[in-house]
C-alpha cells in the first residue's frame, strides 16, 4: 500500500507545491511577529525552519493549520494556499483543515488516556472507522508508521502518559498520523528528548517524508541539516533565505544566514 | 500586674531590645556593617525575639493552666452536699466566681479593705446585703462554704497573677540581657533569627492542631457520656426520632440521616450540573472581559452568609413551590417547608462553590492538552468533553465531595427551609429535618445538660463529624492524586 515511489515519480513530486504563502503578516496585538513571508513548501519533502529564538518560527508554523485562531490577540493577514485553496478563506472550516494539516508539539502532550485511545482520538472524532476492527487497524497502522508498535502492542490499554519521553513523542506523531493528514507540522519535536530518542524521531521524520509534506521547526542546525531537504531561515520575523538545505548550509546568499550558520548570531 | 500592662511592658522591652541590639552590633564594627556576620536588623530582631517568645509562651501557658488548677483546688473545698451532679458543681463554681468578683469590686470601691475581704465570715456578716450596696447582685444567700471558696479563689488568683508577672518579666529581661550580651560582630544573628521564626510558626501550627484535638476530645467525651445513658444500637438503628424532655424519648438517628442525605442529594443535583457547566463556560468559552467580571461575582456569591439563603428559602422559594405544587394545584405539598425547598436553595448556595473549584481545576489542565486536541481537528466542545473533562475528572469529583460535605453540614437553610419534623419519607415535598437542625434544637431548649435529650446533640455532632471527615479525606486524596499527574 505504501510502496516507495519510483525515481521518476519522486523527481516529479519534488516540484509539487503543497503549501504556498503570500505576503503573510502576523500580529500579536501591536507586536508584528511575522513580516511579509512568501514561501513555497513542497510535497513529500522535509522543510526545516531555523532561526534564533523569538524570530517567529513557531508563529509561522501555527499559521499553516490556523492554530493561531485559538490565541485571542493573534491576527493573520495575507494568503496561505493549501493545494491552491486559501485556508484563511471564510469557506474553510479550521477544524477540518487541522485534520488535513496535523501538528506535533515541542513537549510531548499525550492525553491522559490509554495508548489506544490516544491514537484513536482523531479517527473517532472524524468518523474514519466503520467499526472496531477498522479502528484497530487504523491504530496499528499509525503506531507502526510512528515506529512505536513493537514497543506498545502488548499494553495498548496502559496510559499514554506512562511512556518515556521519546515514546510519548512518537505516540503524539502516531496520533497525528492516524487522522491521515497531508501535511505534518512539527514544532521542535525533539528538543525535550535525549539523544537516542532524538535520533529515533529523526529517522521517523525521514520515513514520514514518503507520504507527507513535513515541516519541522528546529533550533539545532545539525538536525536541520540531517533531516531536511529544504531550509528556511527566519530572522526577526522576516524570512531571510529559503533554499535547498545543502545550499543554505554550504553557500548561503544572505550575510545574516551565514552569521547564524557559523554561530555569530543566535 | 494586669495582663494588659504586662504585655505592653514586654513589647516595650522588645522594641527597646531591637534598637539596642542593632546599635550594639553596629558599634562592635565601628559603624561599618560590611564586617557584621548578618545584616544589622537581624541583631535587633534577635534581641526582640529572645525577649518576646519565651515570655509570651510561658504567659499563654500560664493563663491556660492557672484557672484549671484554681478551679480544681476550689472545687475540692465545696462540701459534697452542695454539689451533687456535674451540672450543679459548675453552678456552684460560677457562684464562687461571682462572689469573688464581688469582693474584688468591693475592695476597689473602698467598701471593704483588703483585710476584711480576705477574712469576713458569712456566719457574722450579711455578704449579700453588703455586696448589694455596692451594686453586685447575688441571687441567693452566700453560704459559708461558698464564701470561703471565693476567698481562696481570690487569693490564689491574686498570687497566681503576681507570680506570673514575676516569671514573665524575668524571662523577658533574661532573654533581653542574654541576647544583648551575645550581640557581637561574629554572632550569627541571621541563623538564630531563622530558628526563632521557625519557633513562632511551629507555635501557631500547634495551636491550630491542639484546638482541633480539643474539639474532637470534647465531642468524644460527651458522646461516650450519652451512650452511657442511651443504648448505642437504638441510636444508630432507631427509626423514630421523638425526644421528650420528660423522659422516654426515642432518639433514632436514621430519620435525621435520611433527611440530611435527601436534602444534600437534591442540592447536589442542582449544584453540580449548573456549577460544572458554568465553570466550563467560564474557563473555556467566555471572552476575557466576561470572565474578569463573572468570576469575582461568583466568588462574592460564595461569600453570602447562609442565613441569607435561609431567608430566601423561607420567604421566596418555599411559598413559590407551594403555589406550584400545593393544595391549589396537585396537592403534593402541604407546607412551604420541604426537602425540595431546602435542597433547591442549598443547591443555589453550592453553585458558586462547585463552579469556582471546578474552574480552578479545569484551568489547571495544561494548555498543551487543548493544543493537542485542536491540532487533531477537534472542535471546542469535543475537546472539552473528551480531553479536558476526563483529565479534570478526579479533581472535579473531589470538588463535588467537598460540596457534599458542605451540604451535609449546612444548618441555617435547613432550619428555615426544611421544617422540623423528623420523618422517613420519599416525597420530596414533605417537611423533613437534618442532623444539624436537630443539634440546634436539642441544645437550645432549657433542659438539664446531663440528660440524654441534650447529650444526644454531641452524638449527632460526632456522627456528622465522622461523615464529613471521611468525605473530606476522600476528596483530598483524590485531588492530590490528580495533582501529581502533571508534575
Ligand atoms: N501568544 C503570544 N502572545 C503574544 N506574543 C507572542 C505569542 N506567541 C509568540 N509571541 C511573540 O511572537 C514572537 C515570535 O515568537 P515565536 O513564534 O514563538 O518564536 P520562535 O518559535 O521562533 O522562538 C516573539 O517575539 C514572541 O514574544
Ligand atoms: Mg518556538
Amino acid at each position: 500500500m505504501y510502496d516507495a515511489p519510483t525515481a521518476a515519480e519522486q523527481a516529479l513530486q519534488q516540484h509539487d507545491i503543497k503549501i504556498s504563502s503570500r505576503n503573510v503578516q502576523v500580529y500579536y496585538g501591536d507586536t508584528h511577529a511575522i513580516k511579509d513571508v512568501d514561501v513555497d513548501i513542497e510535497d513529500k519533502t522535509v522543510t526545516a525552519f531555523i532561526g534564533p529564538s523569538g524570530c517567529g518560527k513557531s508563529t509561522f508554523l501555527r499559521c499553516l493549520n490556523r492554530m493561531n485562531d485559538t490565541i485571542d490577540v493573534a491576527r493573520v493577514e495575507g494568503e496561505i494556499l493549501l493545494d491552491g485553496e486559501n485556508i484563511y478563506d471564510k469557506k474553510v472550516d479550521p477544524v477540518q483543515l487541522r485534520a488535513r494539516v496535523g501538528m506535533v508539539f515541542q513537549k510531548p502532550n499525550p492525553f491522559p488516556k490509554s495508548i489506544y485511545d490516544n491514537v484513536a482520538y482523531g479517527p473517532r472524532i472524524h468518523g474514519m472507522a466503520k467499526n472496531r476492527a477498522d479502528l484497530d487497524e487504523i491504530v496499528e497502522r499509525a503506531l507502526r508508521r510512528a515506529a512505536l508498535w513493537d514497543e506498545v502492542k502488548d499494553r495498548m490499554s496502559a496510559p499514554g502518559t506512562g511512556l518515556s519521553g521519546g515514546q510519548q513523542q512518537r505516540l503524539c506523531i502516531a496520533r497525528a498520523v492516524a487522522t491521515e493528514p497531508e501535511v505534518l507540522l512539527m514544532d521542535e519535536p525533539a528538543s525535550a528528548l535525549d539523544p537516542i530518542a532524538t535520533s529515533q524521531i529523526e529517522e521517523l521524520i525521514d520515513e514520514l517524508r514518503r507520504n507527507y509534506a513535513v515541516v519541522i521547526v528546529t533550533h539545532s542546525m545539525q538536525q536541520a541539516a540531517r533531516v531536511s531537504q529544504k531550509t528556511a531561515f527566519f530572522h526577526l520575523g522576516n524570512l531571510v533565505e529559503y533554499d535547498d538545505t545543502s545550499k543554505i548550509f554550504t553557500n548561503p546568499e544572505d550575510p545574516r544566514t551565514e552569521s547564524y550558520i557559523t554561530g555569530r548570531i543566535g | 500586674m494586669d495582663v494588659f500592662w504586662l504585655v505592653l511592658t514586654v513589647l516595650g522591652l522588645a522594641v527597646l531590645g531591637y534598637w539596642l541590639g542593632r546599635t550594639r552590633a553596629l558599634r562592635s564594627v565601628a559603624g561599618d556593617s560590611r564586617y557584621l556576620h548578618s545584616l544589622p536588623s537581624y541583631y535587633g530582631t534577635n534581641v526582640a525575639l529572645m525577649t518576646l517568645v519565651p515570655a509570651f509562651f510561658v504567659m499563654i501557658a500560664w493563663l491556660l493552666i492557672q484557672p484549671l488548677i484554681i478551679n480544681d483546688t476550689v472545687a475540692d473545698m465545696i462540701p459534697e452536699r452542695a454539689a451533687q451532679g456535674a451540672g450543679e458543681l459548675s453552678l456552684v463554681m460560677s457562684d464562687v466566681r461571682r462572689v469573688a468578683a464581688g469582693l474584688d469590686a468591693a475592695v476597689e470601691q473602698g467598701a471593704l479593705t483588703e483585710e476584711e475581704a480576705a477574712s469576713i465570715r458569712a456566719e457574722f456578716t450579711d455578704i449579700r446585703a453588703r455586696l448589694g450596696e455596692i451594686g453586685v447582685a447575688l441571687g441567693q444567700e452566700v453560704s459559708a462554704s461558698t464564701l470561703r471558696a471565693a476567698q481562696v479563689y481570690r487569693s490564689m488568683t491574686a498570687s497566681g497573677s503576681f507570680w506570673m508577672s514575676v516569671v514573665v518579666l524575668l524571662l523577658a529581661g533574661g532573654g533581653f540581657a542574654t541576647a544583648l550580651m551575645r550581640t557581637d560582630k561574629d554572632f550569627r544573628a541571621r541563623n538564630v533569627v531563622e530558628s526563632g521564626v521557625l519557633a513562632i510558626l511551629f507555635l501557631a501550627a500547634s495551636i491550630a492542631i491542639l484546638t482541633t484535638l480539643g474539639i474532637v476530645l470534647s465531642l468524644i467525651f460527651n458522646t461516650v457520656e450519652f451512650f452511657r445513658l442511651y443504648p448505642i444500637d437504638d441510636f444508630f438503628f432507631g427509626l423514630t426520632w421523638s425526644p421528650s424532655f420528660g423522659g422516654g424519648s426515642e432518639l433514632g438517628v436514621i430519620p435525621l440521616l435520611w433527611g440530611t442525605f435527601y436534602i444534600s442529594l437534591i442540592a447536589l443535583a442542582v449544584a453540580v450540573p449548573i456549577g460544572l457547566f458554568s465553570a466550563v463556560y467560564l474557563s473555556e468559552y467566555a471572552p476575557k472581559p466576561v470572565r474578569a467580571f463573572a468570576k469575582p461575582l461568583l466568588e462574592v456569591l460564595a461569600g453570602i452568609p447562609t442565613i441569607v439563603y435561609g431567608l430566601f428559602a423561607l420567604l421566596t422559594v418555599g411559598p413559590f413551590l407551594q403555589s406550584v405544587f400545593g393544595d391549589d394545584t396537585v396537592g403534593w405539598m402541604q407546607s412551604a417547608s420541604s426537602v425540595m425547598t431546602a435542597g433547591l436553595v442549598m443547591g443555589i448556595m453550592l453553585i458558586p462553590f462547585v463552579s469556582s473549584l471546578s474552574d480552578d481545576i479545569i484551568n489547571a489542565v495544561p494548555q498543551a492538552m487543548r493544543d493537542g486536541s485542536y491540532g487533531l481537528g477537534a472542535t471546542q466542545s469535543e475537546t472539552v468533553r473528551q480531553v479536558i473533562l476526563p483529565a479534570a475528572l478526579p479533581g472535579i469529583v473531589g470538588a463535588i465531595l467537598l460540596a457534599a460535605s458542605r451540604a451535609i453540614g449546612e444548618t441555617m437553610i435547613v432550619v428555615f427551609g426544611a421544617g422540623a419534623a423528623a420523618r422517613l419519607s420519599l416525597n420530596p415535598f414533605e417537611a423533613m429535618t437534618t442532623v444539624t437542625a436537630k443539634i440546634v434544637s436539642q441544645l437550645t431548649g432549657d433542659a438539664d445538660f446531663s440528660s440524654p435529650e441534650v447529650l444526644v446533640a454531641f452524638a449527632l455532632g460526632m456522627t456528622l463529624f465522622v461523615i464529613t471527615l471521611c468525605l473530606n479525606v476522600l476528596a483530598l486524596y483524590i485531588v492530590r492524586k490528580y495533582r501529581e499527574q502533571y508534575e
